[in-house]
Protein backbone atom coordinates (compact mmCIF):
# COMPACT_ATOMS: atom_id res chain seq x y z
CA UNK A 1 0.00 0.00 0.00
CA UNK A 2 1.36 3.82 -1.28
CA UNK A 3 1.82 5.69 2.31
CA UNK A 4 -0.49 8.55 2.05
CA UNK A 5 2.18 11.05 2.05
CA UNK A 6 4.22 9.30 -0.87
CA UNK A 7 1.10 10.29 -2.94
CA UNK A 8 2.15 13.78 -3.15
CA UNK A 9 5.36 13.79 -4.82
CA UNK A 10 5.54 17.63 -5.05
CA UNK A 11 5.34 17.46 -0.65
CA UNK A 12 9.13 16.06 0.19
CA UNK A 13 10.24 17.14 3.30
CA UNK A 14 12.10 20.40 2.25
CA UNK A 15 8.96 21.21 0.72
CA UNK A 16 6.56 20.87 3.88
CA UNK A 17 9.94 22.50 6.21
CA UNK A 18 8.93 25.77 3.80
CA UNK A 19 5.03 25.32 3.89
CA UNK A 20 4.86 25.01 7.51
CA UNK A 21 7.00 27.78 7.60
CA UNK A 22 5.46 30.02 5.59
CA UNK A 23 2.05 28.83 6.92
CA UNK A 24 3.15 29.72 10.50
CA UNK A 25 3.84 32.80 9.78
CA UNK A 26 -0.15 33.29 8.86
CA UNK A 27 0.10 32.25 4.66
CA UNK A 28 -3.07 30.65 4.37
CA UNK A 29 -2.66 29.01 0.86
CA UNK A 30 0.23 26.93 2.68
CA UNK A 31 -2.02 26.19 5.78
CA UNK A 32 -4.64 24.72 2.97
CA UNK A 33 -1.79 23.00 1.05
CA UNK A 34 -0.17 21.44 3.76
CA UNK A 35 -3.56 20.01 5.16
CA UNK A 36 -4.75 18.96 1.67
CA UNK A 37 -2.26 16.82 1.53
CA UNK A 38 -2.86 15.22 4.57
CA UNK A 39 -5.97 15.08 5.62
CA UNK A 40 -7.15 11.74 4.35
CA UNK A 41 -4.41 10.12 6.52
CA UNK A 42 -5.63 11.93 9.60
CA UNK A 43 -9.35 10.56 8.55
CA UNK A 44 -8.17 6.94 8.13
CA UNK A 45 -6.22 7.46 11.22
CA UNK A 46 -9.46 8.76 13.31
CA UNK A 47 -11.79 6.32 11.68
CA UNK A 48 -9.89 3.49 12.48
CA UNK A 49 -8.76 4.53 16.15
CA UNK A 50 -12.01 5.82 17.67
CA UNK A 51 -15.11 3.35 18.50
CA UNK A 52 -18.20 3.78 16.53
CA UNK A 53 -20.20 6.59 17.78
CA UNK A 54 -17.29 8.61 17.89
CA UNK A 55 -17.64 12.07 15.89
CA UNK A 56 -14.33 10.78 13.63
CA UNK A 57 -14.83 14.40 11.53
CA UNK A 58 -14.82 16.45 14.80
CA UNK A 59 -12.03 14.39 15.50
CA UNK A 60 -9.91 15.02 12.26
CA UNK A 61 -11.04 18.97 12.41
CA UNK A 62 -9.66 19.69 16.09
CA UNK A 63 -6.38 17.16 14.61
CA UNK A 64 -5.58 19.70 11.56
CA UNK A 65 -6.72 22.76 13.85
CA UNK A 66 -4.05 21.59 16.73
CA UNK A 67 -1.41 20.79 13.84
CA UNK A 68 -2.23 24.38 12.91
CA UNK A 69 -2.05 25.95 15.91
CA UNK A 70 1.80 24.10 16.79
CA UNK A 71 3.00 24.56 13.65
CA UNK A 72 6.52 25.85 15.38
CA UNK A 73 7.03 23.08 16.73
CA UNK A 74 7.45 21.03 13.72
CA UNK A 75 10.80 21.21 13.56
CA UNK A 76 10.98 19.45 10.31
CA UNK A 77 13.15 16.38 11.19
CA UNK A 78 11.18 14.08 10.32
CA UNK A 79 7.78 13.75 7.78
CA UNK A 80 5.16 16.06 8.38
CA UNK A 81 3.05 12.72 7.98
CA UNK A 82 4.29 10.98 11.00
CA UNK A 83 4.28 14.45 12.63
CA UNK A 84 0.60 15.17 11.98
CA UNK A 85 -0.05 11.14 12.93
CA UNK A 86 1.13 11.86 16.31
CA UNK A 87 -1.68 14.53 16.80
CA UNK A 88 -4.01 11.99 15.62
CA UNK A 89 -3.07 9.04 17.62
CA UNK A 90 -2.79 11.06 20.65
CA UNK A 91 -5.90 12.93 20.18
CA UNK A 92 -8.06 9.35 19.95
CA UNK A 93 -5.79 8.79 23.09
CA UNK A 94 -7.11 11.79 24.85
CA UNK A 95 -11.03 11.00 23.44
CA UNK A 96 -10.49 6.80 24.49
CA UNK A 97 -9.42 7.87 28.14
CA UNK A 98 -11.97 10.33 28.78
CA UNK A 99 -14.57 8.02 27.94
CA UNK A 100 -12.38 5.21 28.96
CA UNK A 101 -12.52 2.92 26.61
CA UNK A 102 -10.50 0.21 25.77
CA UNK A 103 -10.72 -0.95 22.42
CA UNK A 104 -9.65 0.85 20.13
CA UNK A 105 -10.35 -0.63 16.74
CA UNK A 106 -14.27 -1.39 16.13
CA UNK A 107 -15.36 -4.78 16.48
CA UNK A 108 -18.34 -3.93 13.72
CA UNK A 109 -16.45 -2.70 10.88
CA UNK A 110 -17.60 0.81 9.29
CA UNK A 111 -15.64 3.12 7.43
CA UNK A 112 -16.08 7.60 7.85
CA UNK A 113 -19.13 7.67 6.90
CA UNK A 114 -20.59 5.21 9.59
CA UNK A 115 -21.56 2.84 7.11
CA UNK A 116 -21.14 -0.77 6.70
CA UNK A 117 -17.64 -1.57 4.38
CA UNK A 118 -18.90 -5.06 3.82
CA UNK A 119 -21.49 -4.04 1.82
CA UNK A 120 -19.05 -2.53 -0.45
CA UNK A 121 -17.92 -6.33 -0.95
CA UNK A 122 -19.96 -6.77 -3.89
CA UNK A 123 -23.36 -9.47 -3.43
CA UNK A 124 -23.78 -10.23 -6.54
CA UNK A 125 -20.80 -11.56 -7.85
CA UNK A 126 -21.35 -15.10 -9.72
CA UNK A 127 -19.82 -16.93 -6.81
CA UNK A 128 -22.36 -15.68 -3.53
CA UNK A 129 -20.32 -17.90 -1.60
CA UNK A 130 -16.83 -16.74 -1.79
CA UNK A 131 -18.43 -13.20 -1.25
CA UNK A 132 -19.60 -14.49 2.05
CA UNK A 133 -16.40 -15.60 2.89
CA UNK A 134 -14.70 -12.35 1.88
CA UNK A 135 -16.92 -10.60 4.49
CA UNK A 136 -16.20 -12.79 6.97
CA UNK A 137 -12.65 -12.92 6.78
CA UNK A 138 -13.09 -8.60 6.29
CA UNK A 139 -15.11 -9.11 10.25
CA UNK A 140 -12.64 -11.39 11.40
CA UNK A 141 -10.16 -9.16 10.66
CA UNK A 142 -12.00 -6.19 12.44
CA UNK A 143 -12.37 -8.14 15.78
CA UNK A 144 -8.94 -9.69 16.04
CA UNK A 145 -7.45 -6.11 15.66
CA UNK A 146 -9.85 -4.72 18.43
CA UNK A 147 -8.45 -7.63 20.75
CA UNK A 148 -4.76 -6.63 19.75
CA UNK A 149 -2.72 -4.72 22.23
CA UNK A 150 -3.09 -0.84 21.98
CA UNK A 151 0.55 -0.53 20.73
CA UNK A 152 -0.34 -3.41 18.30
CA UNK A 153 -3.70 -2.07 17.47
CA UNK A 154 -2.01 1.54 16.68
CA UNK A 155 0.86 0.45 14.33
CA UNK A 156 -1.63 -1.71 12.64
CA UNK A 157 -4.16 0.96 11.66
CA UNK A 158 -1.22 3.44 10.87
CA UNK A 159 0.09 0.76 8.30
CA UNK A 160 -2.13 -0.99 6.76
CA UNK A 161 -5.30 1.43 7.11
CA UNK A 162 -3.62 4.90 7.14
CA UNK A 163 -0.67 3.89 4.95
CA UNK A 164 2.55 5.22 7.12
CA UNK A 165 5.82 4.16 6.01
CA UNK A 166 8.07 2.41 8.93
CA UNK A 167 9.38 6.00 9.43
CA UNK A 168 6.30 7.72 10.24
CA UNK A 169 5.23 5.25 12.19
CA UNK A 170 8.27 5.41 14.57
CA UNK A 171 7.41 9.20 14.49
CA UNK A 172 4.01 9.29 15.37
CA UNK A 173 4.10 6.82 18.53
CA UNK A 174 7.38 8.39 19.52
CA UNK A 175 9.01 4.83 19.30
CA UNK A 176 12.18 3.39 17.35
CA UNK A 177 11.58 1.78 14.02
CA UNK A 178 12.68 -1.64 15.63
CA UNK A 179 9.67 -1.10 18.13
CA UNK A 180 7.55 -0.63 15.50
CA UNK A 181 8.56 -3.73 13.46
CA UNK A 182 8.63 -6.06 16.76
CA UNK A 183 4.87 -4.47 16.87
CA UNK A 184 3.64 -5.10 13.58
CA UNK A 185 5.23 -8.13 12.97
CA UNK A 186 3.14 -9.75 16.31
CA UNK A 187 -0.19 -8.22 14.78
CA UNK A 188 -0.04 -8.97 11.48
CA UNK A 189 0.94 -12.83 13.02
CA UNK A 190 -2.00 -12.85 14.81
CA UNK A 191 -4.31 -11.12 12.76
CA UNK A 192 -3.00 -13.00 9.25
CA UNK A 193 -3.86 -16.68 10.91
CA UNK A 194 -7.34 -15.42 12.01
CA UNK A 195 -8.14 -13.98 8.50
CA UNK A 196 -6.39 -16.89 6.35
CA UNK A 197 -8.84 -19.11 8.24
CA UNK A 198 -11.80 -17.45 6.83
CA UNK A 199 -10.54 -16.21 3.58
CA UNK A 200 -11.94 -17.33 0.18
CA UNK B 1 16.33 -28.47 -5.91
CA UNK B 2 12.79 -27.00 -4.66
CA UNK B 3 12.18 -24.02 -2.10
CA UNK B 4 9.40 -25.04 0.31
CA UNK B 5 6.72 -22.45 0.82
CA UNK B 6 7.03 -19.74 2.63
CA UNK B 7 7.15 -19.91 6.50
CA UNK B 8 5.04 -17.46 8.62
CA UNK B 9 7.69 -15.12 9.46
CA UNK B 10 8.74 -14.74 5.32
CA UNK B 11 5.05 -14.47 4.79
CA UNK B 12 4.66 -11.49 7.26
CA UNK B 13 7.66 -9.95 5.67
CA UNK B 14 6.05 -10.44 2.47
CA UNK B 15 2.83 -8.66 3.70
CA UNK B 16 4.78 -5.85 5.18
CA UNK B 17 6.74 -5.03 1.81
CA UNK B 18 10.18 -5.63 3.75
CA UNK B 19 13.06 -7.22 1.79
CA UNK B 20 13.67 -11.16 1.38
CA UNK B 21 16.76 -12.99 1.44
CA UNK B 22 17.09 -14.09 -2.59
CA UNK B 23 16.35 -17.71 -2.24
CA UNK B 24 12.80 -16.88 -0.68
CA UNK B 25 11.80 -13.92 -2.75
CA UNK B 26 12.70 -16.13 -5.76
CA UNK B 27 10.48 -18.74 -4.63
CA UNK B 28 7.35 -16.17 -4.09
CA UNK B 29 7.81 -15.25 -7.50
CA UNK B 30 7.25 -18.48 -9.14
CA UNK B 31 5.20 -19.85 -6.01
CA UNK B 32 1.08 -18.98 -7.82
CA UNK B 33 -0.04 -20.84 -3.71
CA UNK B 34 2.45 -18.42 -1.81
CA UNK B 35 1.47 -14.82 -3.96
CA UNK B 36 -2.35 -16.12 -3.01
CA UNK B 37 -1.66 -16.27 0.33
CA UNK B 38 -0.23 -12.83 -0.02
CA UNK B 39 -2.13 -11.05 -2.26
CA UNK B 40 -5.06 -12.38 -0.20
CA UNK B 41 -4.17 -10.91 2.93
CA UNK B 42 -3.61 -7.86 1.29
CA UNK B 43 -6.78 -7.46 -0.20
CA UNK B 44 -8.76 -8.01 2.88
CA UNK B 45 -6.94 -5.71 4.47
CA UNK B 46 -7.78 -3.06 1.55
CA UNK B 47 -11.22 -4.36 2.45
CA UNK B 48 -11.62 -3.54 5.48
CA UNK B 49 -9.59 0.31 5.37
CA UNK B 50 -13.42 1.07 3.83
CA UNK B 51 -14.24 4.07 1.88
CA UNK B 52 -12.53 7.34 2.41
CA UNK B 53 -14.47 10.41 3.00
CA UNK B 54 -15.42 12.60 -0.12
CA UNK B 55 -14.07 15.27 -1.52
CA UNK B 56 -17.37 17.84 0.19
CA UNK B 57 -16.77 16.39 3.59
CA UNK B 58 -12.97 16.64 3.21
CA UNK B 59 -13.47 20.17 2.20
CA UNK B 60 -15.66 21.09 4.92
CA UNK B 61 -13.64 19.94 7.99
CA UNK B 62 -10.66 21.60 6.82
CA UNK B 63 -12.56 24.76 6.12
CA UNK B 64 -13.67 24.51 9.09
CA UNK B 65 -9.80 23.93 10.55
CA UNK B 66 -8.48 26.99 8.63
CA UNK B 67 -11.81 28.80 10.04
CA UNK B 68 -10.78 28.64 13.21
CA UNK B 69 -7.19 28.97 13.10
CA UNK B 70 -7.90 31.95 11.30
CA UNK B 71 -10.17 33.29 13.78
CA UNK B 72 -7.53 32.44 16.35
CA UNK B 73 -4.95 34.33 14.38
CA UNK B 74 -6.82 37.34 14.22
CA UNK B 75 -7.58 37.08 17.96
CA UNK B 76 -3.79 37.07 18.62
CA UNK B 77 -3.39 39.98 16.69
CA UNK B 78 -6.12 41.89 18.58
CA UNK B 79 -4.52 40.77 22.05
CA UNK B 80 -0.80 41.94 20.90
CA UNK B 81 -2.36 45.31 19.43
CA UNK B 82 -4.25 46.27 22.86
CA UNK B 83 -1.10 45.34 24.35
CA UNK B 84 1.00 47.26 22.71
CA UNK B 85 -1.40 49.93 23.13
CA UNK B 86 -1.37 49.69 26.25
CA UNK B 87 2.36 49.96 26.78
CA UNK B 88 2.91 53.16 24.94
CA UNK B 89 -0.09 55.07 26.47
CA UNK B 90 1.44 53.73 29.73
CA UNK B 91 4.89 55.12 29.13
CA UNK B 92 3.34 58.58 27.40
CA UNK B 93 1.74 59.25 30.41
CA UNK B 94 4.40 61.05 32.49
CA UNK B 95 5.38 63.19 29.58
CA UNK B 96 1.69 63.80 29.52
CA UNK B 97 1.32 64.86 33.12
CA UNK B 98 4.48 67.17 32.77
CA UNK B 99 2.94 69.51 29.86
CA UNK B 100 -0.21 69.97 31.85
CA UNK B 101 -0.51 73.06 33.96
CA UNK B 102 0.65 73.20 37.64
CA UNK B 103 -1.60 73.32 39.95
CA UNK B 104 -1.99 76.78 42.07
CA UNK B 105 -0.74 76.32 45.39
CA UNK B 106 -3.40 78.14 48.13
CA UNK B 107 -1.59 79.56 50.92
CA UNK B 108 -4.10 79.55 53.05
CA UNK B 109 -2.06 82.17 55.73
CA UNK B 110 -2.21 84.72 52.93
CA UNK B 111 -5.95 84.24 52.52
CA UNK B 112 -6.57 84.15 56.16
CA UNK B 113 -5.01 87.64 56.42
CA UNK B 114 -7.01 89.17 53.46
CA UNK B 115 -10.26 87.92 54.89
CA UNK B 116 -9.61 89.41 58.31
CA UNK B 117 -8.38 93.08 57.18
CA UNK B 118 -11.81 92.58 54.48
CA UNK B 119 -14.13 91.98 57.78
CA UNK B 120 -11.81 94.77 59.61
CA UNK B 121 -13.02 97.26 56.75
CA UNK B 122 -16.60 96.39 56.52
CA UNK B 123 -18.22 93.64 57.92
CA UNK B 124 -20.89 93.32 55.61
CA UNK B 125 -19.15 93.58 52.37
CA UNK B 126 -17.39 90.26 53.20
CA UNK B 127 -21.14 88.74 53.30
CA UNK B 128 -22.61 90.49 50.22
CA UNK B 129 -21.91 92.88 47.55
CA UNK B 130 -21.85 96.40 48.07
CA UNK B 131 -24.92 96.93 45.68
CA UNK B 132 -26.75 94.70 48.37
CA UNK B 133 -25.35 96.30 51.46
CA UNK B 134 -26.38 99.89 50.50
CA UNK B 135 -30.03 98.41 49.68
CA UNK B 136 -30.66 97.46 52.87
CA UNK B 137 -28.68 99.98 54.93
CA UNK B 138 -28.36 103.41 52.72
CA UNK B 139 -25.78 105.63 53.62
CA UNK B 140 -26.49 108.59 55.38
CA UNK B 141 -26.21 111.93 53.13
CA UNK B 142 -25.01 113.50 56.39
CA UNK B 143 -23.22 111.66 58.00
CA UNK B 144 -22.19 109.25 55.11
CA UNK B 145 -22.22 106.36 57.77
CA UNK B 146 -24.14 103.39 57.95
CA UNK B 147 -26.91 103.21 60.40
CA UNK B 148 -29.07 100.28 61.05
CA UNK B 149 -32.54 101.11 62.27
Amino acid sequence: MASVARREPALRREGERELAEAARRGDRDAAETLLESHELLVFRTCGRLLPPGEDVEAAVQETLLRALRNLGRFSGQGSFAGWIAAIAVNLCRDRLRRKRLVPFLSLEARDENGTDPLAAVPSTEPNPERVAMARQAVSRLHGEVSRLPRRQQEVFALRFFAGLDLGDIATALGVDVGTVKTHLHRAVQRVRVVVEEARP
Amino acid sequence: MSIPHLNDDELNLAVLGEDLPPEVAGHLAVCLDCRRRRDAFLAIVEMARGADPDETTRERVREGALAAWGATSSRHWVRWLAAAAAVIVLSLLPLLRGRAPAPQIINADAVMVEVDQMLDRDPLSAVATEEIVDTVVPVSAESGERSVS
